[in-house]
């Protein structure tokens, strides 16, 4: 199991497209995928829970993988959120 | 039955067609018991319904994508990735194993998902219970088995009239200009975005029907009249061809007024009356331009956050701003910061005031929050790199305001300055005089800004203490009340002895009467939509300065708004003799 925790720094937060690009990250990989919220806990591959966050801007998450690439996994979704979504 | 039904005109023009009827609401799902071996069939059916869903909202979304572009076609995808949960279905699937149709399995997920997201305590959660709502009925149809009522199905061609509830961002996108020639919604209010929307598209539209979708079943043809705000029911042949010509006579009216757009706005004794246009949305700014307009006088920047919770960003609002400004090289574009509160909030983010007209709004609001004005004054400085942009603040009551304002700017030039964008600091700061409080204090505020333009629906509003959205008062709602032309009056003269230019940028001044009395009264900068730029240039060629000056005196020396009527129309129609223009509803429209 691999965790790391990365802070929300777009603007606008994860709203409906950020989470929907963050889903279609996880959805690649083969590993469990949770994103952790103060004591809320979501699977990684659901827009619905990513939605659920209702992470804000500022907002600290855990990434946490569990399987044969939970490296990668969790890499790839940090590597996602810390570069804004393509927002300035 | 009346077949005639009344609304409110949210976008002018007259069109005969077929009812599109689209019912875009979640169907009651009766419950259905299933025996144990069709549990895997049931499986099967709701697994084909939602990849037919998603084939249909790939579908939707390119058509959006090219009618709106990618930006607005995106909400699709995420409508892709609520079909795609895996939370979602294996629920849904959950249900149905303990025997429960698809249909009733999916809906009883999806009311629960609902709740949840439209009482959460964030904003930005509760935006997002439409898009579920979207999947719900989509999906809930197709199990159903229900009429596919989707606006991306009308045929090209067809010239429907398309009537609904009221027309979501996620389906105003998908409305196909070829297919729909007007709008009618049961919801919605002159400043919502449909009538917004419509008027950018140039669709004839009414909005706040009340009870059309009641009252139709979707077989009728209608007479939609946007100009007048009537719907039509099975028009007789003699109604429609009153319509007709009633249509006719406004395309021949335009298409002579057309003809005015290149000539001069100069009245007949010499006087120059500059001529702009009202701008509500980036794309308006090409058909603006064409209009015979020199610049824009009012660009509105609510369109940036109606309907939203997000505020966009500043490189959104940068090529908001910079598309209008480039699309009239170097002419003057007005932009007015954000005039939110009252009627225009962004959707959930802002307290519910017992007294909006009078609350926490506009200027008001952009100094509290100034993280969020800073933004958008930086767009504008970057904007203004690009032609001739000047910012306007509206609902000034104090100085203190205007000199808040240039602090804010000027930390907005050095958070520039520092990241090394382009920008332009020296671009003029007005006010919107709109306002008994600023009108009054014209001469303090003119020592510290650019120029005035009047915003009349509001002064009007302010001066008589009369609501303008409310029906019971629309006869006291008069423009031409002595003490409005006095408040005009006074701005005007204090504002051209400090060499500011003073202009009027409300609708109001589209209207032959109000655009002939804001003359007298000394106005030399109108700004209209630009539908009506030609019409009051034809009023401008038609008149003498000196001629709207006597009228502006006796009117500012009437009773009443009534006395100072008959002053200006007396004169009018004598300078223009026979002039249908004039009895046409343009008069009072």
């Amino acid at each position: 199991m691999v965790e790391r925790s990365v802070q929300v720094i777009n603007r606008n937060g994860l709203h409906a497209r950020p989470a929907a690009e963050i889903v279609k990250a996880a959805a690649k990989f083969r590993s469990d995928i949770t994103i952790v919220r103060e004591d809320l806990e979501v699977n990684g591959k659901s827009i619905m829970g990513v939605m659920m966050l209702a992470a804000e801007y500022g907002s600290e998450l855990l990434l946490r993988a569990d399987g044969s690439d939970e490296q990668d996994a969790v890499s790839a979704i940090a590597k996602l959120i810390e570069s804004k979504f393509g927002e300035s | 039955m009346d077949r005639a039904l009344q609304g409110v005109p949210a976008s002018p023009g007259i069109v005969v067609g077929p009812v599109h009827l689209l019912r875009w609401e979640v169907p009651d799902v009766p419950t259905r018991i299933i025996a144990d071996d069709t549990i895997p069939g049931e499986i099967a059916r709701f697994r084909e319904a939602i990849e037919r869903a998603k084939e249909r909202l790939a579908h939707v979304r390119d058509r959006a994508a090219a009618h709106a572009g990618p930006e607005e076609a995106a909400i699709f995808d995420v409508q892709i990735g609520i079909l795609d949960d895996h939370d979602l279905i294996n629920q849904v699937e959950s249900y149905i194993r303990q025997n429960l149709a698809a249909e009733k399995a999916f809906d009883v997920v999806l009311h629960e998902w609902r709740a949840r997201f439209a009482h959460h305590s964030s904003p930005m959660m509760r935006e997002r219970v439409g898009d579920l709502t979207d999947v719900h009925i989509r999906l809930l149809s197709l199990l159903l088995g229900l009429p596919d009522h989707d606006p991306v199905e009308v045929a090209k061609g067809a010239k429907a009239i398309l009537v609904t509830h009221d027309l979501t961002p996620s389906l105003t996108v998908q409305l196909d200009r070829e297919a729909i020639a007007g709008i009618a919604t049961d919801a919605g209010t002159r400043t919502s975005h449909v009538a917004i929307l419509a008027r950018s598209l140039g669709l004839p539209a009414v909005v706040g029907l009340r009870d059309a979708i009641q009252r139709l079943t979707g077989d009728e043809h209608v007479v939609l009249d946007g100009t007048t705000g009537t719907l039509v029911i099975n028009p007789t042949d003699a109604e429609v061809a009153v319509f007709h010509h009633r249509a006719e006579r406004e395309a021949r009216d335009e298409a002579e007024l057309r003809l005015l757009v290149s000539a001069d706005s100069v009245t007949s004794d010499g006087v120059r009356i500059t001529l702009r246009a009202n701008v509500d949305l980036p794309e308006e700014s090409v058909l603006a331009a064409t209009s015979g307009a020199e610049g824009v006088g009012l660009m509105r920047t609510e369109f940036l956050i109606v309907g939203r919770t997000v505020m966009p960003d500043e490189e959104e609002q940068y090529r908001a701003y910079r598309k209008v400004v480039e699309a009239f090289g170097g002419k003057p574009v007005v932009i007015r910061t954000f005039d939110i509160g009252g009627d225009k909030l962004p959707a959930g983010g802002f307290p519910h005031e017992p007294n909006p007209f009078l609350g926490w709004r506009a200027i008001r609001m952009c100094l509290d929050e100034s993280e969020m004005f800073k933004v958008q004054l930086r767009a504008l400085l970057r904007a203004a790199a690009h032609g001739d942009a000047r910012i306007m603040l509206p609902l000034v009551v104090t100085v203190d305001e205007v000199r808040q304002a240039h602090g804010l700017l000027d930390e907005a030039a050095e958070e520039l300055e520092e990241r090394g964008l382009p920008f332009r600091r020296d671009l003029p700061l007005g006010i919107m005089v709109e306002t008994p409080a600023a009108a009054m204090s014209a001469d303090v505020l003119a020592k510290e800004v650019s120029f005035f333009s009047i915003g009349t629906n509001d002064l009007v509003q302010y001066t008589l203490a009369v609501d303008r959205g409310n029906v019971n008062l629309a006869s006291r709602f008069t423009p031409l009340h002595p003490a409005v032309l006095r408040l005009v009056k006074r701005t005007v003269d204090v504002g051209r002895a400090a060499g500011l230019e003073v202009a009027v940028c409300g609708e109001m001044a589209s209207q032959p009467v109000m655009a002939f009395a804001l003359i007298g009264l000394g106005v030399r900068q109108l700004s209209v939509a630009p539908r009506t730029v030609s019409l009051v240039k034809h009023i401008v060629r038609g008149i003498s300065a000196e001629l709207a000056a006597e009228a502006a005196e006796a009117a500012l020396a009437s009773d009443n708004a009534a006395g100072a009527e008959k002053q200006l129309t007396g004169r009018l129609r004598a300078a223009f003799g026979d002039a249908s223009f004039l009895d046409d509803g343009l008069l009072h429209s």
